[in-house]
């Protein structure tokens, strides 16, 4: 192995971030001998609490940065700190997730080295070169740019959601852990409270994803999504217009400006297939959309097209699943 | 002494009107451009730490074409005080991180002594995110992102309520800082006065040499980022037409799918 690719593992409550793993498990089956190395920032004194999900990652070598000042976010003090490891560990693919954090540490570290930074990319591949290509919609998600980066490392944010997380067997990487110093300026940002909002159930996992669009034509309809989730077990899910008009929470919308889903089955009621829909849901492994018309665009785009009237088959499914 | 306030803002194409040539690209001519939806909130929380501290002065900065001219008119309507357009052909092609050198560089040579820089998060052309962090990191002064509103805010540090999806947190920062918005388009109407005042304002056009800008660090050259290829997502998949248009057959047709994933 001689290339490296360096992931920043973001936690909070005390949980490694989603796509974090997703992170690290699409370098290690995508990027061929590249030797995939974690970096965590710690205010604990071991990271015993994060073992199970470090055991399943593959990482070949995980760095633990530890200090009582790594409590608290600030981009600050971290881009300072990343810094330092990158310098010591000379990675050639830089990645951490597009959450709130990696959004604001990024562009800083990105900064601090001179070095490009491509955003909240949905797709990372590896040439003949071994160069990073990094793909991101622009333009509202009416174009996809593919992007590479003159400096080294290539640095990439990853939306959540773009990749699949593929737990290895158990095997803890080699890891190192260092009490940090804090060393060079850092700028002071006090945290004087925190409210740590509820936790949302992770329903962007789920093996099956039941979406409503504007073809249920009314909230009512659109809770019979939910009634025919809960008997097969699926999550429910809905386009940006559905949430537009108050029939479902913006926490479940799928799409560019919403979750990213991978699920072994995507089933679509009522909903056209605007690119900025269909690009969160391309990686479902399959795909079914009912629709009333037969030219909607995701009558050509998703696995199997079924012209029909959505609510009528939402009910007969109920009908049928309930007796 | 007056406190202050730079906020920068972009011209952006409402993408919301995005018309195709017919080779896949996009057609700039007749391409309606606005002031960015977030930029406008980055002006109105401005406006916020004016009515507190009353002496202080609100600059806005865009960095684009002799158009952007444009939105910074509408800027000084909604009640900023001063405009400057930072304009030059070598500009061109800068990405974020030679756009983040170009503003930073306005703030070192033009006011050094500002006590607080105001952006929106992002653009809605690009949705990088990435140009506040980025210059606050040049400037070396402290930043929050994702911030939704100011909390209290004196002439020496503010407390700004940051909102992730993950926590709410009260940030104190001192002066001078950077903070970015995650709202948009708040509703400012011109005010009367900004409105008079736009009519004769005049914007001062500031160039690389003004802003003593290296030029190796700007324009497509001074860009580490390269779009390698940009195209209009094709989202295909051999795509199997459900014969049967009677309800029980495609809903006995459904049920057996899900069953089969199940397994
Ligand atoms: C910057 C930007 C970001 C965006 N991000 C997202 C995003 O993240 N997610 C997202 O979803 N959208 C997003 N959009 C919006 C997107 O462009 C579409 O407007 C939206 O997805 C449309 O939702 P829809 O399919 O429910 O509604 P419509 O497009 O109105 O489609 C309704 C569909 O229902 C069908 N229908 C009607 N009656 C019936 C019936 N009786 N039975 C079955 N079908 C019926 C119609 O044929 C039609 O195809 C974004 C747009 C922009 C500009």
């Amino acid at each position: 192995m001689t290339e490296k690719v360096l992931v920043y593992l973001e936690i909070n409550n005390n949980k490694l971030e989603k796509v974090s793993k997703e992170i690290v498990s699409h370098s290690k089956h995508n990027f061929p001998d590249f030797e995939v190395i974690g970096l965590l920032l710690t205010d604990k004194a071991d990271v015993s609490f994060l073992s199970e999900d470090i055991s399943k990652l593959g990482l070949d070598k995980l760095f633990v940065a530890a200090n009582n000042a790594f409590a608290d976010f600030n981009s600050s003090l971290f881009a300072n700190t990343v810094a330092s490891y990158i310098g010591e560990i000379c990675p050639d693919v830089l990645l951490m997730g597009a959450t709130s954090d990696g959004r604001e540490l990024a562009p800083r570290l990105a900064s601090k080295l001179n070095i490009g930074l491509t955003a909240d990319c949905t797709d990372l591949k590896i040439d003949e070169n071994k160069t990073l290509l990094a793909t991101r919609p622009t333009y509202g998600g009416k174009m996809m740019a593919t992007i590479i980066s003159k400096t080294k490392p290539s640095f990439a944010t990853v939306r959540q959601g773009a990749f699949k997380f593929k737990p290895v067997s158990l095997v803890m990487p080699e890891i190192i852990y260092r009490n940090d110093d804090i060393n060079g300026l850092t700028c002071y940002v006090d945290v004087i409270s925190t409210n740590i909002k509820p936790e949302i159930e992770d329903w962007t996992t789920s093996d099956i994803i039941i979406a409503g669009g504007l073809g249920l034509k009314s909230k009512e309809n659109f809770e019979l999504i939910y009634n025919l989730c809960d008997l097969i077990g699926a999550k429910p899910a809905a386009s940006r217009a559905a949430v537009e008009l108050g029939w479902a929470n913006q926490d479940i919308q799928v799409g560019q400006t919403g979750s990213s889903v991978a699920p072994k089955m995507y089933i679509a009621f009522g909903i056209s297939g605007a690119l900025q829909h269909m690009t969160g849901i391309s990686n479902a492994d399959k795909i079914i959309a009912v629709n009333i018309d037969e030219n909607a665009p995701i009558m050509a785009s998703a696995d199997i097209a079924i012209p029909a009237d959505a609510v009528t088959i939402i009910k007969s499914m109920i009908h049928k699943l309930s007796h | 002494m007056t406190f202050k306030i730079i906020v920068f803002v972009k011209q952006v194409p409402d993408t919301d009107d995005i018309k195709w040539t017919e080779h896949n690209t996009i057609q700039r001519e007749g391409l309606d451009s606005i002031i960015n939806p977030y930029d406008v909130a980055a002006i109105e929380l401005a406006k916020n730490v004016k009515f507190i501290l009353k002496d202080c002065k609100i600059l806005v900065v865009s960095m684009g074409p002799k158009q952007a001219e444009n939105v910074l008119i509408e800027a000084l309507a909604m009640g900023c005080d001063e405009a400057y357009l930072l304009c030059d052909k070598k500009f061109a092609g800068s990405d974020t991180l030679a756009t983040a050198y170009v503003l930073s560089q306005f703030v070192k040579t033009q006011c050094s002594d500002f006590n607080l820089i105001v952006c929106g998060q992002q653009a809605i052309d690009g949705d990088t995110a990435q140009t506040p962090s980025s210059m606050a990191e040049k400037l070396g002064i402290p930043q929050v992102c994702n911030v939704t509103a100011l909390k209290d805010i004196d002439l020496s540090s503010s407390v700004w309520i940051r909102d992730t999806n993950i926590c709410t947190q009260q940030i104190k920062l001192s002066h001078p800082c950077l903070i970015s918005t995650s709202l948009k388009n708040a509703d400012i109407l011109p005010d009367i006065n900004g409105y008079i005042k736009a009519q004769t304002a005049n914007v001062a056009t500031l160039t690389a040499e003004d802003l003593s800008v290296d030029i190796d660090k700007i324009g497509i050259k001074g860009s580490p980022t390269q779009v390698k290829a940009a195209y209009r997502p094709v989202i295909e998949r051999n795509t199997v037409v459900f014969e049967s248009k009677d309800t029980d057959t495609i809903t006995d047709f459904i049920i057996s799918e899900i069953n089969n994933c199940k397994v």
